[in-house]
């Protein structure tokens, strides 16, 4: 029987095997499975972000539930009003069910901070980024976005990056002689890095030494990282493998072998296709 | 002697396609016979120390396990969220799942469903999964100054308020310890930058292995308490938290990644294999060029 | 131009310096807006910022399609499957699930056993103790993508239970909950495709560390040198290597280094080849065989050099990158640099 569990399998299989296809050249099959990739994940990215961002912290704070705020006053029913034609506008003027915005407010917050408006008002700033003659207003959102990222950083990576890393490159005298030893290629290999970087004087001399002692300890680090990302590349293949391989067993009705025959099968004859119509174009 | 030369100069102009092959299959056999190659694995100073952390904590204190990682990075970090789970369940050590990735969701709620029923974990009480919250390290400082302004509800809607174990829970200064598992940006970094280094809060890290050259400066200092560095990390991580359950005679499914190490270490040495013969025809060919 | 530079620029000067001394601040209003509020709207901002990128995916792929450019029939796909993520997203929803109540006396372990036999459960008994445990109703643990098929399940239960209600998870859980559609699409596309495009590039790795990496210089020598190093010593199969394999490369490592002074080849091959012999027959004396030195092991090798060379330059680049980062973040707040609000 042809379960959602089976069907979801063929679905994996396929899209896995069009993606390796690629390994041969590029393909139908690679670029069909690579545009729905862009798609799916973009509207993928965007339900997350609506469903777990703005619709409980900034509609959720805007009109929270509204038996724990109403006041009875006309403001607040003239507010929770917007609210009614908001839901009404997202339910397709009322054809579907609630649903972003449920009956009676957004449970879990207990007042309402109209101070939120400013960040809905500088999203929508950041949606006009679309229409030519008003994208300049998406730069006010983006100064918000820049300006605090940079106080952000500023900090963080001064306090960590810095500070604490060249506390950390001192050595401790008062240790054995192999941990003062590795404490010194340490600190050596720090320093000699770092006038690597120096571009303000010309690397000629005694700072033309130092910088090339400094090479080398970096052409280590990049050895060090080239191995791991062929460990890390290879992980993931050993992981992609072992799904396909769990996929080709009777439970699954033998997607792997079977799909693999058939994308063979399909690519021999879009490259003999492909071949002939060089030829011809060539001639 | 002239025929191994020619061989080399012949392999060197190889057609990717065969490298392809080659790589592919020297993966796909020891999956398919794990039973051929046997190798024992032996835990990193880096991991150990992972354990070790994470052992010397007590019944009821309270971890922060946020997940940082996705589909495409699963293989490494995933096996990683199990065994740190299967250690922390055994201890009766409190969870507290967060994401800073969309993914995350998705991983945390599979890990933790993967778990928590083999070690009779209710939820809300002995663990919680708050989930995503776009915005990165601003996320990461809302969790270190109020975690309620950022989460008014957990993952299924339920208020935090409703929960028992987030009673006692403010921020992040509530926690004993901090887990990121963590495939890019942001993640174990950031963690670092915006939550435990200024509140001093002890942090360990399970990352891919492209991360760990960047991360080792934070462990060097014991900003980060040891690293689990991808898949090998994590199959290292399995066989010292085995080894812990089966001296607290707890029986458990064993770890996925040591049973992808043979694949993992017969690619790796088909790797370098490639490397040294490019490298052989590469010389042969360059003296061949010259002399003639 | 107030409009269009210069309230960007005060807004950027405003939010920056108000970000950084809030880490520096003690008064409880602004600490409160800079660590809660300020880090929220930064939050929802950015999620705006991802719809723009989503609608602006979107309208280029129906750009392409109209105007019918290049490879325009893919882009079909590109735009249907970004309405089927917002389909699954936002109108339907799946995750459905039954809540039963007032089971019939004497019936209880039937409606056990339908349960356990629909969670390929073998032991109906613990689904009995958590139905009694219940208060009020007893959610049953698995969820239906369509009312469909929860319906047939519910006329199984139907005759022996007095109460029984369907039901979905609320919209916005729905989007992490098995049994939804939005889950279904999570695990069977984006799961396959994405973790491929991330495998595919260990073939790559493969054929590039095969045709172009190569020994030119010193430079690329020790970069080759520590990522085989690392690549064998990381893996269990680095134990395996002997001391002597380990010998051997030692030599050849010397004879590297010392090649550039020593011009006859015959020399340097000769130097090579006996000290080899010589590691090998002194290591076979000293019982190396047995007890092979930790010095003369890839893995502890790999250990030393992952811990102090290689962690000496990562900490160079740490410095120095994070250096270029406080100096940019400086300029960007003291309104120096206003390339970030495009020109």
């Amino acid at each position: 029987m042809i379960t959602a569990e089976i069907m979801g399998a063929w679905l994996v299989v396929l899209l896995t095997l069009c993606i390796f296809s690629f390994l041969y050249k590029d393909n139908p099959f690679y670029k069909a499975a690579e545009h729905l990739y862009v798609g799916v994940s973009a509207g993928y990215v965007a339900v997350i972000s609506f469903w777990q961002q703005v619709q409980p912290n900034m509609f959720g704070r805007l009109w929270p539930s509204r038996i724990d705020v109403d006041d009875g006053s006309i403001f607040t029913s003239v507010w929770y009003a917007i609210y009614e034609i908001f839901n009404f506008i997202s339910t397709g003027f009322g054809v579907l069910d609630r649903s972003i915005f449920p009956e009676g407010g957004i449970k879990g917050f207990d007042e309402i901070r109209f101070i939120y408006l400013i960040p809905f008002i500088l999203g929508i700033f950041m949606l006009l980024r679309l229409v030519p003659k008003l994208g300049w207003l998406a730069r006010w959102a983006i100064a918000y976005i820049v300006g605090m990222a940079a106080g952000l950083r500023f900090y963080g990576f001064l306090n960590s990056d810095i500070l604490i890393q060249i506390k950390a490159s001192a050595i401790d005298f008062t240790s054995d002689w192999g941990t003062i030893v590795n404490a010194l290629i340490l600190f050596i290999g720090t320093l000699t890095g770092l006038i690597y970087f120096f571009y303000s004087t010309e690397h000629k001399g005694v700072v033309g030494r130092l910088s090339r002692i400094g090479i080398y300890f970096l052409m280590i680090k990049f050895g060090a990282s080239f191995g791991f990302a062929v460990m890390g590349r290879i992980s993931l293949l050993i992981g992609r493998i072992n799904d396909l391989k769990n996929y080709s067993s009777p439970e699954y009705n033998y997607a792997t072998p079977v799909i693999s025959v058939l994308i063979i099968i399909c690519l021999a004859i879009w490259s003999f296709m492909d071949g002939d119509k060089k030829k011809e174009s060539a001639a | 002697m002239e025929t191994i030369k020619k061989i080399f100069i012949v392999l060197g102009s190889l057609d990717r396609r065969i490298i392809f092959i080659i790589v592919g299959l020297s993966v796909l056999i020891p999956l398919l016979k794990p039973e051929w190659v046997d190798l024992p694995i032996r835990p990193t100073p880096e991991s150990q120390i992972v354990f070790d952390e994470i052992n010397k904590l007590n019944e009821g204190d309270k971890v922060l396990l946020s997940f940082e990682y996705g589909p495409s990075t699963k293989p490494e970090i995933h096996p990683m969220a199990i065994a740190i789970l299967k250690h922390l369940y055994a201890k009766n050590i409190q969870v507290y799942g967060f994401a800073l990735w969309p993914d995350g969701n998705f991983m945390s709620t599979e890990a933790f469903s993967e778990v928590s029923d083999d070690y009779d974990k209710k939820y809300g009480v002995d663990y919680v999964n708050l989930g995503y919250k776009p915005g990165g390290e601003a996320v990461i400082k809302g969790i270190a100054s109020d975690i309620r302004t950022l989460y008014p509800a957990d993952l299924q809607g339920t208020s935090l308020n409703d929960i028992p174990m987030m009673k006692d829970v403010i921020n992040i200064e509530d926690f004993d310890f901090v887990f990121s598992l963590s495939a890019g940006y942001p993640g174990s970094k950031e963690w670092v930058q915006y939550a435990c280094d200024p509140k001093n809060i002890p942090l360990s890290t399970g990352c891919t292995s492209i991360q760990v050259t960047d991360i080792m400066p934070y462990v060097e200092n014991d900003q980060i308490r040891g690293i689990l560095a991808g898949m090998p990390g994590a199959a290292e991580y399995e066989s010292l938290v085995e080894a812990e359950l089966q001296k607290m005679e707890i029986s458990g499914k064993p770890g996925e990644a040591s049973g992808m190490m043979a694949a993992q270490s017969i690619a790796h040495v088909v790797i370098v294999l490639f490397i040294i013969f490019g490298n052989i025809s590469y010389f042969i060919t360059r003296k061949k060029n010259r002399k003639g | 131009m107030l409009l269009k530079r210069q309230i960007p620029l005060m807004i950027v000067i405003g939010v920056g310096l108000l970000t950084l001394f809030g880490n520096f601040i003690n008064n409880e209003a602004v600490r409160g807006f800079v660590d809660n509020d300020a880090t929220q709207w930064f939050d929802i901002i950015a999620s705006f910022a991802i719809f723009l990128g989503a609608l602006n995916m979107l309208k280029l792929q129906l750009i392409k399609i109209i105007k019918k450019q290049k490879n325009w029939q893919y882009s079909i796909l590109a735009v249907a499957g970004f309405a089927f993520a917002i389909f699954a997203g936002f109108f339907y929803r799946g995750a459905n699930f039954i809540t039963i109540a007032d089971i019939q006396d004497g019936q209880l372990a039937i409606v056990s056993g339908i349960i356990a036999e629909e969670l390929n459960e073998t032991n109906p008994y613990d689904i009995k103790t958590k139905i009694m445990g219940s208060q009020d109703e007893y959610e049953i643990d698995k969820l239906f993508m369509t009312e469909g098929n929860a319906k047939l399940f519910m006329e199984k239960l139907t005759p022996f239970v007095g109460v029984i209600n369907l039901k979905s998870k609320p919209w916005g859980a729905h989007v992490q909950t098995k049994g939804s559609l939005f889950y279904w699409m999570f695990i069977n596309m984006i799961t396959p495709l994405g973790a491929t495009m991330f495998a595919l590039l260990a073939f790559f790795v493969a054929s590039a560390s095969y045709r172009a990496f190569r020994i030119r210089n010193f430079e690329a020598t020790l970069l080759l040198v520590a990522g085989i190093i690392l690549m064998l010593g990381r893996v269990p199969i680095g134990n395996l290597i002997p001391w002597w394999v380990v010998s051997i490369m030692l030599m050849f490592g010397i004879g590297a280094i010392a090649a550039p002074f020593i011009k006859e080849r015959k020399i340097l091959l000769g130097i090579v080849s006996g000290g080899i012999i010589i590691f090998i027959i002194f290591g076979t004396l000293m019982g190396w065989n047995q007890t092979p030195p930790a010095l003369l092991s890839i893995p502890i090798i790999q250990d030393w050099i992952f811990a102090f060379p290689a962690m000496a330059g990562s900490r160079a680049l740490m410095i120095g990158i994070a250096l270029g980062i406080v100096a940019t973040s400086f300029r960007i707040i003291i309104g120096l640099d206003k390339s970030v609000l495009g020109g």
